[in-house]
């Protein structure tokens, strides 16, 4: 079912960069979980592709390097590069964990950080936890390199700020002080490798019984996964009690379906994720029973 | 009872070696030269009369060695184990969205597939049929024309006066329950190559086929040909579950009507969409139970009504929904019993045999209504089932009379029970959350301002997990029983240096059929099971015995083997004991030696082979098997409806997440009785498997549709269970006396499998308070009581 | 278009032309006849067609043939050691891990990795480990106490 195409294997991001310069029937190849059933499947997607430019030859792409104030992962580092790094589980353990349930280990294996939100599907697992830690992305082509939020860089279903001579490169992390806290919850039809109804990543900070910082990201039940904002500023300053936790659970069921409207799916997924929510940021602040 | 020296103890499969290296072939791993591959063609619609084929666009193509369609057909159009209603390829109609007008065949598979869609058909759309509850309405589209209504079968059972029984009974219970269409989920897709040999050879059919004489007899049909020139291999079957049947049948007369077109061998094999598009479903049912009983728990009268969505064929469904009538009720002693079974057409994917056949629904319904009455009166599952449960001479609902065999009923649910410490832990549940069924109704409504909770609606972490434990246990008929032929054949040719051929001409489907027969033959000869090799199923050699179904193979195919095998061996006592001069009762059998006891003489086996030759007796012969006598009326439903039943009883213990309906199951605890174990490890395996195929139907699996169209087109969406879905499975064996078959072994696979559902759905209710009528008691059905699904057909929708 | 491509095979140097679009999965199964490795979804769900690529399980359906090249490929084929059953394939077929058959292979394939990783993996471990293959006959349960078994101890 494969068209023709050729295949590409650049062993430098400079080479790649040329490679995709200018060319639009050119498409970047890492994991390949999605362009290679794609195109097997005969996906109207890759019917002007004639080009693959595999990049899991780069060293770059799939490098994890660390440093006093950040972690950077190589856009094109498999899941389980993540799931193992030491700095990752110590400092980004919500990135960690979101990584370790995506797909089966063979789709860890090959599948990509970059590749899980190049196409802003939105049940995306690793994008909440990257949202909470407010990761920036590394976006470069022949003749630019430009950093910016992957907040801002998400735009909408399936939509991004990507051009089409780009390549988005690293995953930029930065290190929290401590005292900050978090937790991650997938809900899947069952356990093993179960494609997300709901994903939520909580992060924040509580001092003196106060919450001083906190962060809410979902995914698979907005049409992207993104940071509540509304709702976070909302908690900020409040006391760190099961009311205001209530209060905030509710709230997100509403700014929720302000976003997303009655989908076919919101008779289960609202309420599940006001229970998730709420459920969430209760271990948040009062740790596990 | 009889020591062994074989049958119970752990036997290396006879296929492992293979299986294990990779270099046992299936299907698809058979390439030919010269093979040509043949590519469906089909119509987007659900129903709808076909006005025009056109070929145009397609027929001159390089591609396209040849197109093939129904005028290829020199013989029968249509087929159909009961009634021939399903076309070969199809002419008149589309009925379901599976159907195929036409195949491209050609030597590139991957240019036909491209090719496919150019083939234009001109259809006119029909109404199209999807509620069985609707099938029978006066104005109901007609699926098949040539039929007077859409009515499949209607099966009536009537025993005692229903009414009077619940003029009787102090309460009354009426509830409607449904199951869901269900995938097979072999992980093998069907695939089969036909190979022409010629005007006076006929075609030779190599493939992943269940039944490889039924698949025979179609393919004969079809082709226009006697049955000796139609010989059909079985390669490596990878899993079938009752799935590998019809649609192999058809798939192979398909290749064999273009391997006689092109003089070529013609492969077909399915992707995985393809697979769950055209292959037939477990069905859905659609049940109403009335069951009246007293104070004291007896039952005293049940009125069911079950309609069976038999989709847009025929298939097995009048035999399916036999075993429902017959079993309905459950292993309870109910006096006034009337029940009618239903099979009717629609435009849905079509239905027929799968692992179950026609006993997981009834029992999803009956067991939970047994712990329904239980609740209802303050008593314990258990106890329920003591007070109505069948125990040596009781009467079934069809007014058979259990007496020629243990039943076993009450000390394999007992026997569960202990292991669980179910009672205990069920009524610290049932009061543990007993707080749980108000909090669930948070979400009953679909009006948008209901989807916002309020604080006392929201479920603190700690407060969120709820155990639950369920059990289930039924009784089945084992074999055939009154639906059909019941008997069997099987080849042994014991060769001079003491080994020897077996085949039966039941087939292996995976289940570790060839390595049963084996140690059944091994047992009788006094042979270690490695001296016994297994042929390759083919209908040239074995005799038919009847389908590979009904969890028949080690009761009847184990008699057969066991006839074989005792034939042999007195021929071989008779010889050695001339002989030796010796008494015939003093010859032994054992590690692959012949001894007696007068002389204190021993040889091997081999010499033992070679004094029989000498001899001049017959060292081969054919074995056979007939069940018992049985018997139905068709009118009453009354009737001995199979000739001996098997007993089980699962237990589920799980958790249930009231926040978001997420079920975890920790545990299952299976007791069987399927007589005599003969294979252990195999009987293991079938535990195991058909415990998670149960599970799976309870909670995860479901094919729903849309206009007739299948939503779960792959296994992404399609969720069979992983390693990492049941954290536990014990297995426990009761082996109850029976004189049939070989030593009295009886039936599992199929008991294994019918629990699971039942048994997960009484453990929910445990944990929530809440009772589930609609099967799989999944997310939305916990939280919401009803399913929810996607407006379109949209993969990926939100 | 073909492409060259040099990669090591089951321990042996392998020197091929392939089409580059051609899928893994099929260059093993048809050019290379490596008829172990089935095929069962296409998408990577069942993991029928897992091999092990640079000590890593993969899903070979979902990898082009042209990306093993300069990789070190192992397929159900190279499981057997000089000629013999290696501990694991002797323990699938002792414990009852085999009825169909079908997703042996690449179940196999998952729990060889995992022990390349891991030599005493725990049953969670295990289960992770292949919850990526699906196996519809066994329930799963002789599959892990036989890579259990097949574990250094």
């Amino acid at each position: 079912m494969i068209a023709q195409f050729e295949v590409l294997a650049p062993k430098t991001i400079q080479e790649a960069l040329q490679l995709i310069s200018g060319n639009p029937r050119a498409k970047i190849l890492a994991g390949g979980t999605d362009v290679i059933t794609g195109f097997h499947q005969g996906s109207s997607r890759f019917i002007d592709t004639t080009t693959l430019i595999d990049i899991n030859h780069i060293p770059e792409m799939h490098a994890i390097t660390e440093t006093d104030s950040h972690i950077v992962i190589g856009a094109g580092t498999p899941f389980t590069h993540i799931v193992e790094n030491p700095g990752v589980i110590k400092y980004f353990p919500l990135l960690a964990e979101s990584c370790s349930v995506i797909g089966s280990l063979q789709i860890r294996n090959r599948a990509t950080i970059g590749g899980n939100f190049i196409n802003n599907a939105p049940c995306a697992d690793s994008v909440p936890a990257l949202l909470v830690y407010e990761a920036k992305i590394r976006i470069q082509s022949a003749i630019s390199d430009r950093e910016m939020p992957l907040a801002d860089f998400l735009v909408k279903p399936y939509k991004t700020q990507l051009k089409p001579d780009e390549i988005v490169t690293e995953v930029i992390l930065t290190k929290f002080d401590d005292g900050y806290k978090g937790n991650f919850y997938k809900l899947g039809r069952r356990r093993g490798v179960a494609i997300s109804r709901l994903t939520i990543a909580v992060f924040g900070k509580v001092e003196n019984d106060i919450i001083t910082d906190i962060r809410i990201a979902s995914g698979a039940v907005t049409p992207i996964g993104m940071r509540i904002a509304e709702l976070e500023q909302k908690l900020i300053g409040k006391p760190a009690n099961d009311d205001s936790l209530k209060e905030a659970a509710i709230e997100l069921g509403k700014i929720i379906l302000e976003k997303t409207g009655i989908r076919w799916s919101a008779p289960y997924k609202l309420p599940v994720m006001q229970q998730v929510c709420y459920q969430q940021l209760h271990t948040l602040v009062f740790g596990k029973e | 009872m009889k020591k062994f020296n074989v049958v119970g103890k752990p036997v290396t499969r006879q296929d492992a070696y293979e299986k294990a290296t990779g270099t046992a072939l299936y299907a698809d791993d058979y390439t030919f030269p010269g093979m040509l591959y043949g590519v469906m063609v089909r119509v987007p619609a659900s129903h709808a009369i076909i006005d025009r084929i056109d070929y145009s666009a397609v027929a001159g193509n390089p591609a396209v060695t040849a197109i093939v369609d129904h005028n290829d057909i020199p013989a029968q159009k249509k087929v159909g184990p009961i009634k021939q209603d399903q076309p070969i390829f199809s002419w008149e109609k589309i009925v379901t969205p599976g159907d195929v007008v036409a195949m491209l065949v050609g030597q590139n598979e991957t240019e036909l597939l491209q090719l496919r869609d150019k083939v234009s058909v001109e259809f006119t759309a029909l109404p199209v049929l999807t509620d069985p509850l609707k099938s029978m309405d006066p104005d109901a589209p007609r699926i098949h024309p040539q039929y007077e209504n859409n009515a499949i079968v209607h099966y009536p059972l009537r025993k005692g006066d229903p009414e009077k029984g619940f003029a009787e009974s102090d309460y009354i219970i009426e509830q409607t329950y449904t199951t869901q269409f269900i995938e097979h989920g072999y992980i093998e897709p069907e695939a089969v190559i036909a190979i022409p040999l010629g005007k006076a050879k006929g075609v030779k059919i190599l493939g992943s086929i269940q039944n490889p004489h039924t698949t025979r007899k179609v393919v004969a049909l079809v082709l226009g040909l006697p049955l000796t020139k139609v010989r059909v291999v079985q390669a490596e079957m990878g899993g079938s579950f009752g799935g590998k049947d019809d649609q192999m049948n058809i798939l192979s007369a398909r290749a064999a009507v273009a391997a006689v077109k092109t003089n070529r061998p013609v492969k077909i094999r399915f992707n995985r969409e393809e697979s769950i598009l055209e292959s037939y479903k477990r069905h859905p049912y659609h049940m109403h139970y009335k069951v009246g009983f007293t104070n004291e728990g007896k039952l005293k009268s049940m009125r069911i009504h079950i309609t069976a969505d038999g989709g847009a064929y025929a298939s097995m469904s009048p035999f399916v929904t036999w075993r429902t009538v017959v079993q309905a009720t459950g292993p309870y002693e109910v006096e006034n019993v009337f029940t009618d079974v239903h099979a009717v057409y629609t435009n849905n994917p079509y239905t027929g045999a799968m692992r179950g056949f026609g006993s997981p629904q009834p029992i999803f319904a009956q067991e939970q209504i047994m712990d329904e009455i239980a609740l209802k009166l303050g008593m314990s599952p258990l106890q329920i089932r003591e007070i109505n449960g069948f125990k040596t001479g009781s009467v079934t609902a069809s007014g058979q009379k259990l007496d020629n065999h243990e039943v076993n009923l009450s000390t394999v649910i007992n026997k569960a029970v202990e292991e669980t410490n179910f009672v205990e832990k069920w009524q610290k549940n049932q009061k543990d959350n007993a707080d749980v069924a108000k909090q669930l109704n948070f979400a009953n409504d679909s009006e948008a301002n209901q989807f916002i909770l309020t604080k006392d609606q929201l479920i603190a972490p700690d407060k969120t997990w709820r155990k639950g434990i369920g059990l289930a246990a039924s009784y089945r008929g084992c074999s055939l029983g009154a639906e059909g032929i019941d008997v069997t054949s099987a080849y042994l040719s014991v060769q001079l240096d003491g080994s020897a051929y077996l085949l039966c001409g039941l087939a292996e489907n995976g289940q570790g059929l060839r390595t049963t027969f084996c140690i059944v033959a091994a047992e009788i000869l006094g042979l270690t099971v490695d001296k016994i090799f297994y042929l390759e199923q083919d209908t040239a050699i074995a005799p038919d015995s009847g389908p590979t179904v009904a969890s028949r193979s080690t009761l009847m195919g184990g008699g057969a083997v066991r006839n074989a095998a005792e034939t042999i061996r007195e021929r071989m006592v008779r010889s050695v004991a001339d002989e030796w001069k010796v008494s015939a009762d003093s010859i032994t059998f054992a590690n692959n030696t012949v001894s007696s006891s007068e002389n204190n003489k021993s040889v091997t086996f081999a010499d033992a082979c070679g004094i029989t030759y000498k001899h001049k007796e017959n060292l081969a012969t054919i074995g056979f098997y007939q069940a018992p006598e049985v018997s139905w009326e068709e009118e009453t439903g009354q009737g001995s409806a199979y000739f001996t039943y098997v007993y089980g009883c699962q237990i589920a213990e799980i958790t249930v997440n009231i926040a978001t309906g997420q079920v975890y199951v920790e545990k299952v605890t299976a007791v069987h009785d399927p007589g005599t174990v003969l294979n252990l490890q195999g009987a293991l395996g079938q535990v195991y498997g058909g415990v998670t195929q149960g599970v799976g139907y309870g909670i995860w699996e479901e094919i729903s549709v849309h206009n007739g169209k299948i939503r779960e087109m792959n296994l992404d969406q399609y969720l069979l269970p992983t390693s990492k879905e049941i954290d536990d499975i014990t297995a426990i064996f009761i082996e109850g006396k029976d004189e049939h078959g070989a030593w009295g072994a009886k039936s599992l696979g199929e008991p294994t499998l019918e629990l699971g559902a039942a048994a997960v759905a009484n453990a929910i209710q445990n944990a929530t308070g809440t009772r589930f009528y609609h099967n799989p008691i999944n997310l939305e059905e916990i939280l919401l009581n009803r399913k929810l699904y996607p407006e379109d057909l949209k993969r990926g929708s939100l | 278009m073909k492409k060259h491509i040099k990669f090591l095979l089951n321990g042996r140097e392998m020197a091929c032309e392939v089409e580059q679009n051609k899928r893994l999965l099929d260059f093993l199964r048809e050019d290379l006849q490596l008829t172990g490795t089935k095929e069962g979804c296409s998408v990577g769900e069942c993991g029928a067609c897992t091999i092990i690529v640079d000590k890593l399980a993969v899903n070979s359906c979902l990898m082009l043939a042209v990306q093993v090249d300069g990789a070190e490929v192992m397929t159900v084929e190279g499981l057997m050691e000089n000629g013999e059953l290696s501990k694991m394939q002797q323990q699938f077929i002792d414990k009852g891990a085999i009825q169909c058959g079908f997703c042996t292979p690449g179940m196999m394939m998952s729990a060889y990795a995992l022990i390349m990783h891991n030599p005493d993996p725990s049953v969670e471990e295990i289960k992770t480990a292949i919850a990526g293959n699906l196996c519809r006959c066994t329930g799963y349960k002789q599959i892990i106490e036989a890579v259990s078994c097949s574990c250094g101890k």
